[in-house]
């Protein structure tokens, strides 16, 4: 079937216009292997022909997850769709007035489009892996540029300029009233929440595509707290802290890791009754339960006192795998691995994989799981140090190495390592990259010749809730 | 701590590339190598901007030039123990398996020279990043092909040394003369007491060198108390005044 063919064969848009949109999306087309993101907003051709149910379909089906069993001809159309009507939303001759199906198109539409574009390429990559499917194959390799990097990232910096939604945002960083900003689209609030959510998309993509610090470059201008936008829709809410959550991990920034799953744990347990039966419960409860894991496993490389119903229900869902990893060692590597795998974002490779290699072909899960896993390996011995060191205030360093029957050379190698691992970079204020060297264990030590001094930093009593508390009970 | 996005040796023009949309766009592919290059030579490190680089690399795979991208890796180097290295590696195309675990993948190494590379360089992150010093200076002088790696960054063996320096200078008071020697790869006694009193300001007395007590080698138990300010007690002071009038 040529590509012509099944651009026709989609039902839902008359003759007329197909003919002209098969012309913007072939228009689309060529600019897909590189854009600088904005040329084409200066085209002023739209979808005039296009009739008022016919869009309605087409904003529906924009937000609707395909099923689950969709051909390849159903993905390419799914593309086409979005194509045309991202071109319709931005190239207008100015802005649109939709009347969108639902309050949350905007998150819906974002997402939807992201998570197509990441089953696309993971699709894509396990049929020139296994090799099977040769007719699928051939199409694909006839279509290298459907669902391309560029033009994802296109569309998600376009709606992100077009809407002004930075200036806005940082404006009312500022205390600035935003709409000073927002110019002719921006202060719309399709184009501003569409503009907004593509912000979130983009911190998702880069991270899918393994550029974590990007990632979090990002989302430089929203504020991550309850008062912000996306705190409104309970998944975007969700999304953003996890894959937050997820750069900081691969940054090996993991206090500021926990500090993100746990603060969108503790709203999700509290907020759970509301959320039952209702739309994309499921999606959130598996999300949920995948922040479980990677919160169990940075406190297992990064010992800290988690919240009481945090931590109780780390326990209940991954009990004896988190105490394997919080006790480290050789028998700790499967469980870490089996938990980042189930756990870690579906990574994707944005480029055409090579058909007729299926060899070289590797899961880009495999492969961040391969880089994660070395840092595990490194540290694997941290937490055995700690436990002994926490016994004694001087130790002899051949002794401890009899103890753990190692060579003291190794040992010095594992405390150095658990040393420099027990400082972090920590957030205190501004942009998410941001933050200042801390001290991340209580324990710490120096070396003189081969005697250890550990030191212990414990906190002090707390006495202020006790007087506060007694003070109102008494007057 | 300078943000993981700034660096103060970073000129305006790779700046202004890294904040607009022209970091994607392939054309400013050879700034970037051009950048690379001049951070091998002055002896800089700039892993925003490098990243920046390896992601065209990734989105235009046609454009990837190899000797670049292994001098990124040896300069990332430089700056362990940072998990500069493995942000890196996960934008490279996955196909090098730097962490190869099965005999499929070290063939493969044998088929591209690229992927060889990559394997080799993380060998040596490993070691570095598990502090095996000893073992990281004996692999790198086993093979001809990590003189090839290296070539490139100015003063490599220099900037690691300076790094386990500064990292035994965190963990210890006092160390033998022979245990370090070792691990700084530097031979002699008198080479040994060179690089200590002109790199770090230390002083070897007979067979044991001695480091000056800096904040990290200090370990001082302390007990950190609460904090207590004036507004905690807001409601109670406020509800004395009310319950008076």
């Amino acid at each position: 079937m040529s590509y012509d063919d099944r651009a026709n064969a989609r039902p839902s848009l008359n003759d007329e216009s197909d003919v002209e949109e098969e012309a913007l999306v072939n228009d689309y087309r060529e600019q897909v292997n590189f854009d600088d993101g904005m040329s084409d907003l200066d085209r002023t051709t739209s979808l005039g022909g296009s009739q008022p149910q016919d869009l309605q379909a087409q904003l529906a089906a924009a937000a609707t997850p395909l099923e689950y069993q969709a051909t390849l001809e159903t993905k390419f159309a799914s593309y086409d769709n979005y194509c045309s009507l991202f071109h319709y939303i931005l190239n207008s001759e100015g802005p649109v007035d939709l009347d969108v199906p639902s309050y949350y198109w905007a998150w819906d539409v974002i997402d939807e489009f992201i998570y197509q574009f990441e089953s696309f390429c993971r699709y894509r990559n396990r049929v020139a892996r296994s090799g099977s499917n040769e007719e699928e194959a051939q199409l694909l390799r006839e279509n290298p540029n459907t669902w391309g990097c560029y033009s994802v990232l296109n569309v998600l910096y376009s709606l992100i300029q077009r809407s002004q939604i930075n200036e806005q945002l940082a404006a009312m960083k500022r205390g600035e009233d935003p709409v000073a900003f927002a110019g002719e689209y921006g202060s719309r609030p399709l184009y501003k929440m569409l503009g907004y959510f593509s912000i979130i998309g983009l911190l998702r993509v880069h991270c899918l595509l393994g550029d974590f610090s990007l990632a979090l470059k990002t989302l430089d201008d929203i504020e991550m707290n309850k008062k912000a936008m996306f705190a409104r829709v309970m998944a975007a809410h969700f999304t953003t802290y996890y894959y937050v959550g997820f750069s900081y991990m691969m940054m090996r920034r993991y206090g500021d890791a926990i500090r993100m799953f746990s603060h969108i744990l503790v709203y999700v347990s509290r907020t759970k009754n509301f959320q039952k039966g209702g739309n994309g419960y499921d999606a959130i409860a598996k999300k949920n339960d995948q922040m479980y894991a990677l919160i169990a496993i940075c406190v297992a490389l990064h010992p800290t006192r988690l919240d009481d119903t945090i931590h109780s229900a780390v326990r209940e869902k991954y009990g004896e795998q988190f105490y394997r990893m919080q006790r480290g060692g050789p028998e700790a590597l499967p469980v870490f691995e089996e938990l980042f795998r189930s756990s870690c974002p579906k990574f994707i490779s944005p480029t055409p994989p090579d058909f007729d290699n299926p060899a070289v072909n590797v899961d880009p899960v495999d492969h961040h799981t391969a880089i994660f896993m070395d840092e595990v390996k490194n540290t694997l011995f941290n937490p055995t140090i700690r436990s002994y060191l926490k016994l004694y205030t001087t130790m002899d360093l051949k002794k401890l190495a009899g103890f753990l029957e190692v060579e003291p050379d190794q040992l010095r190698s594992w405390l150095l390592v658990n040393k420099q691992r027990s400082r972090q970079i920590r957030w205190v204020e501004g942009g998410l990259l941001e933050g200042e060297s801390a001290i991340a264990n209580d324990l710490d030590y120096a070396l003189e010749d081969d005697l250890i001094h550990v030191s212990e930093t414990k906190a002090g009593r707390r006495l202020v809730d006790w007087y506060l508390r007694n003070l109102t009970r008494v007057y | 701590m300078v943000a993981f996005d700034k660096c103060e040796t970073r000129p305006a023009h790779i700046d202004a590339i890294l904040n607009g949309l022209d970091r994607y766009n392939p054309e400013t592919t050879t700034v970037f190598q051009d950048y690379v290059a001049q951070q091998c030579e002055d002896r800089t490190f700039d892993c925003y901007a490098n990243l920046a680089l390896l992601k065209l690399y990734q989105f235009n795979p046609h454009l990837l030039q190899p000797d670049t991208v292994t001098n990124i890796l040896a300069k990332a180097l430089t700056v362990f123990p940072s998990p500069a290295f493995s942000l890196c590696l996960a934008l490279l195309p996955a196909h090098t398996q730097p962490f190869p675990t099965t005999s499929e993948a070290q063939a493969a190494s044998q088929t591209s020279d690229f992927v060889e590379s990559v394997q080799k360089l993380s060998q040596l992150s490993t070691l570095l990043e598990s502090a095996q010093y000893t073992q990281f200076w004996s692999t790198l002088n086993s093979d001809d092909l990590y003189a090839d790696l290296t070539a490139d960054v100015a003063g490599f063996e220099e900037l690691v040394r300076i790094r386990i320096a500064v990292e035994v200078g965190k963990a210890f008071r006092s160390i033998t003369a022979d245990a370090l020697e070792q691990w700084l790869d530097v031979r002699g006694r008198e080479a040994l007491v060179k690089f200590v009193a002109d790199v770090c300001g230390w002083k070897v007395e007979g067979d044991v060198v001695r480091v000056p007590t800096n904040k990290e080698n200090e370990a001082r138990s302390e007990v950190k108390s609460e904090r207590v300010g004036v507004d905690m007690f807001g409601r109670v002071i406020r509800r004395g005044f009310e319950q008076a009038a």
